[in-house]
């Protein structure tokens, strides 16, 4: 489960290859800072994606279990900090805080019945939310106002302090990332996250250990979804608009990509997947039509070579056996 | 003696199939008692419900309490813990967190240590392979690392399923000495087994199941050979 | 596999340092248009315009002697690709004005970045609702109240239907549509009876149309792009209803098999230059055909209004330069807002500072389709 020791291998050839993705992903970080531009706006959605898929990682790849709707909380404190800080003036970390309470209301409303369900069932029910929550963003007009979207929501502030720059942004929201992943991190090596561990290994083994199976699972549940929720109102912030297409299935398509690409259920895999994920349209941009298709060999290239992920690339070179 | 351990009329269902009728069954302090049968005579079933693991209805107490209804995690906090069948351990964590999860409902590090060297002191072989992952452990060493984190969460009865499962006799040989060991510190085991030879040798007292029902209560030493065994299952 | 993954860092290297150069004696017009996605069929119709009105006026010397040079990016359909597509042609191709295709949603979400580049935007879609955001932002849409005033007052005037259904989807320039007919029927001497919705990819709408047939429609606006429009003419006639269906503007290849179903009871609004060979001889038309010559040797028969409003964008933008002298965005801005009696291929434009949706005159015309021709129905 942990990739950590992979770290400390004594192989330079191996070494290097575990290092080649994180060199990419901080000098594309650094590129940013230095030459600015569109690459910022880039590197910014990868921030805010990582934020999400971090959360997902937690309930998908520690504990186990499966969700194709953590969209869904993302939309709902997306749209109360937009709703909040463009019609009523509201700080945006008070909108964030009341988007947060909303999404975890609504996690554990769902989750309680559905986190029962095993497998296929809970995978079918975590999909409905997601869908639901998109039909009341289209629907309920007079507080979305549907596809048209809301404009005019607060820039990202800090009590007070308003970033505008671009950069000023993408700083923000790389501390925000770290500070996000050191959380997921303790979390993992926490006898909470010991316990998900177990989880995924095996539900009935971890009951005959008296770990409370349910409770766990509801409890990862939430965690990822107020991770989910941190992200949708750092991107209403960060964009200043948002309409339901934002969170629509193709959030939750372009997190599983992210999820998978990086390496599930490792630390680093939501960070690297993300920014690479991001990068990989752009490296293409320049084929015009035939972007989406180089865009889609680069991933099946990638989950060729990289099966589990780019946080676990040394898994590629031929073992020496292991201590 | 009175028992410590009572089961009066568990009966479980797998959907609309009954796997358990109305078993009834006690194991004394000290005693260690083995639970035998065929092959879906419902051994199994029979552990995994008196640990709550699955819905059931009858009653079982232990130490004179009635232990609530389907909660595993009651049944361990107050001592009767269970080796499932297949070891249940966490191939991909290292025997390290295996062990530490074993006691998962304790929040001392002092007594974490004192369980620990215990377990080390009846499996030393644990001990050099802390750090390796748990998956690439043998047959033997996962069954030991099963029953070793059964032990950290310092069990007061030890229900143990098939841990003769796919090992080597001499493994098994292993195994079931230190079972014994235990057993003659005083820890009382309840040893599910389908090879009745083996199980025969250790325990004071037997249970025989068949399709669901408890068709036997038999003392070992009257038992010596194995077409004595058919018997009971044929009258 | 390090070699490949370091070719594919020179590719990325390469794409990112294709910096501009030789800026200076072009000037450059970027797109964010759906290329894929819903608004497909749409944004190319408008991009092809956008580029057909480029070449025709770089053939001439292009604006004051400055070539025209146009970059398009692909948003998907998608606000979040918008703002990524917006700021690369914002900062890496240092566009100087944008002529955006109809995702409004993407339009909205790039405006913050327009404006505080003070690019000006002249839009196929509605503008942004933000005060801010509108003071940059041009469209070359007719306001949607005309789409439904053309079929309204053909039901006043033509028929004796005095009651009748709206049937829409849930996008913002539907909804627009469907409002302004609660408020307006009236107007007409008609009763609004039914208001149905329904989803792009439904594959049924006849729960919706048995619903305002039993309320007493004998008409049904049917506002919505797509595919739906056929669904709902099979419907009506699946129904055996003797009822009128309305459409909004669409492309004519969408109409024809309508057509085939429901003969003369189908009827939808045109552009001009979507019924050319019925106008009559009017500046209107002599500015369609500048447009249509280059358009139809380019693709033939394809539909033309969406390439036709790319075409206006373009002209507009040219006037507003030659009128203030000046590329810089700023006064290009403030000339659009000049921009008075100018005549286009969609109706004259009429900009001013409050409005910045020009076509302040309906063009559109009632038209429907008989033996396979496109004919105005007086």
């Amino acid at each position: 489960m942990t990739n950590l020791p992979a770290i400390t291998s004594r192989d330079p050839l191996r070494r290097g290859f575990v290092a080649l993705p994180w060199a990419v992903a901080c000098g594309m970080l650094t590129y940013a800072f230095i030459a600015g531009g569109y690459f910022v706006t880039v590197m910014s959605f990868a921030m805010i994606y990582a934020v999400f898929v971090i959360g997902l990682n937690i309930f998908m790849g520690t504990a186990g279990q499966v969700s194709f709707g953590h969209n869904a909380f993302a939309a709902l404190s997306g749209y109360t900090s937009a709703v909040l800080t463009a019609t009523y003036y509201w700080e945006p970390i008070a909108a964030f805080a009341a988007g947060l309470a909303l999404a975890l209301l609504v996690a554990l409303v769902v989750g309680w019945p559905t986190l029962r369900l095993k497998g296929h069932y809970l995978a079918m029910a975590t999909l409905a939310i997601g869908l639901i929550v998109y039909e009341i963003a289209t629907q309920w007009q007079s507080v979305t106002q549907g596809y048209m979207g809301i404009s005019g929501i607060s820039p990202l502030a800090f009590w007070g302090y308003e970033i505008v720059s671009e950069r000023g942004k993408l700083f923000a929201l790389v501390l925000i990332v770290l500070l996000a992943s050191l959380a997921a991190a303790r979390l993992r090596a926490s006898r909470f996250g010991r316990a998900l561990a177990a989880i995924a290994g095996s539900e009935d083994a971890a009951r005959a250990l008296g770990i409370d199976v349910a409770h766990y699972k509801l409890a990862a549940f939430l965690v990822s979804a107020a991770y989910a929720a941190l992200a949708g109102s750092l991107f209403v912030h960060v964009v200043e608009f948002v309409s339901p297409e934002v969170f629509g299935l193709h959030m939750v398509v372009l997190a599983f990509t992210m999820l998978y690409v990086g390496g599930i259920g490792t630390l680093g895999g939501p960070i690297l997947g993300a920014v690479i994920v991001s990068l990989l349209p752009e490296m293409f941009r320049g084929f015009k039509d035939y972007q989406d298709l180089f865009y889609g060999a680069g991933l099946i290239i990638l989950l060729i070579y990289a099966p589990k992920g780019l946080a676990a690339l040394s898994d590629l070179l031929p073992r020496k056996g292991r201590a | 003696m009175t028992p410590v351990l009572e089961v009066r009329q568990l009966s479980a269902r797998y959907g609309r199939v009954e796997a358990l009728h109305e078993i009834s069954l006690s194991v004394a302090d000290g005693e260690f008692v083995a639970v035998l049968g065929p092959n879906g005579a419902g051994k199994s079933t029979l552990m995994r419900a008196i640990m709550g693991l699955i819905a059931n209805s009858g009653a079982v107490s232990f130490r004179g309490a009635v232990l609530p209804r389907q909660s595993p995690d009651t049944c361990v906090a107050r001592g009767v813990v269970l080796v499932p069948e297949g070891r249940g351990i966490f191939a991909p964590m290292t025997v390290a967190e295996n062990l530490e999860l074993g006691a998962y409902l304790l929040n001392d590090a002092d007594e974490f240590e004192r369980r620990r060297t215990r377990v080390f002191d009846l499996f030393p072989r644990l001990r050099e392979r802390l750090g390796q992952i748990a998956g690439s452990l043998s047959g033997g060493e996962q069954q030991m690392l099963a029953v070793g984190r059964a032990l950290m969460a310092n069990p007061k009865i030890l229900l143990l399923d098939e841990p003769s499962l796919g090992l080597a006799p001499k493994v098994t040989d292993e195994i079931l000495g230190t079972l014994a060991l235990l057993n003659k510190g005083g820890l009382p085991i309840v040893l599910v087994e389908q090879k009745a030879p083996l199980a025969l040798r250790l325990t004071s007292r037997a249970y025989l199941l068949s399709v669901g029902r408890l068709v036997a209560e038999i003392d070992p030493r009257t038992i010596t050979s194995h077409d004595e065994l058919a018997r009971y299952y044929l009258s | 596999m390090t070699r490949k993954l370091l070719t594919a860092l020179a590719a990325l290297a390469v794409a990112l340092s294709a910096a501009p150069s030789g800026a200076q004696q072009v000037y450059k017009i970027g797109i964010s248009a759906g290329l894929t996605g819903y608004a497909a069929t749409v944004d190319r119709g408008w991009r092809d315009g956008v580029e057909i009105a480029a070449a025709a006026l770089n053939a001439k010397g292009g604006i004051m002697g400055r070539k025209i040079e146009v970059i398009t990016e692909d948003n998907r359909s998608e606000p979040q690709e918008a703002v990524t597509v917006y700021r690369k042609m914002i900062s890496s191709d240092k566009v100087e004005i944008f002529l955006s295709g109809c995702v409004s949603a993407g339009n909205f979400a790039g405006a913050p970045l327009t404006v505080r580049a003070q690019i000006p935007m002249v839009l196929c879609s509605i503008l942004p609702q933000n005060p801010d955001h509108v003071k940059w932002a041009f469209s070359t849409l007719p306001p949607a109240g005309f789409e439904v005033a053309t079929r309204l007052e053909y039901l006043k005037g033509k028929t004796q239907i005095k009651k009748i259904g709206v049937l829409h989807d849930p996008s913002p320039y539907a909804v627009l549509q469907k409002n302004i007919a609660e408020k307006t029927a009236s107007n007409y001497g008609l009763e609004l009876v039914g208001i149905e919705q329904y989803k792009q990819d439904d594959a049924d709408l006849s729960v919706q149309i048995s619903k305002m047939h039993a309320a007493g429609a004998s008409a049904i606006l049917k506002i919505g792009l797509g595919g739906t429009t056929l669904t709902a003419a099979k419907n009506i006639k699946q129904l055996g209803l003797d009822m009128l269906m309305l459409t909004s503007i669409e492309d004519l290849a969408v109409f024809r098999p309508v057509a085939e179903v429901l003969g003369d009871k189908f009827f939808f609004v045109a552009s001009p230059s979507q019924v050319y060979d019925a106008l009559p001889d009017s500046p209107m038309k002599a500015e369609i055909t500048k447009f249509l010559g280059p358009w139809k040797a380019k693709y033939q028969d394809r539909d033309p209004n969406w390439g036709a409003r790319g075409w206006d964008a373009v002209q507009i933008t040219a006037k507003a330069i030659e009128q203030g002298k000046s590329f810089e965005g700023a006064r290009v801005r403030d000339q659009l807002e000049k921009i008075t009696g100018f005549q286009g291929t969609t109706g004259v434009y009429n900009m001013s500072p409050t409005v910045h949706q020009g076509i302040t005159v309906n063009p559109f015309l009632l038209a429907s389709i008989v033996g396979g021709r496109v004919i105005v129905v007086k």
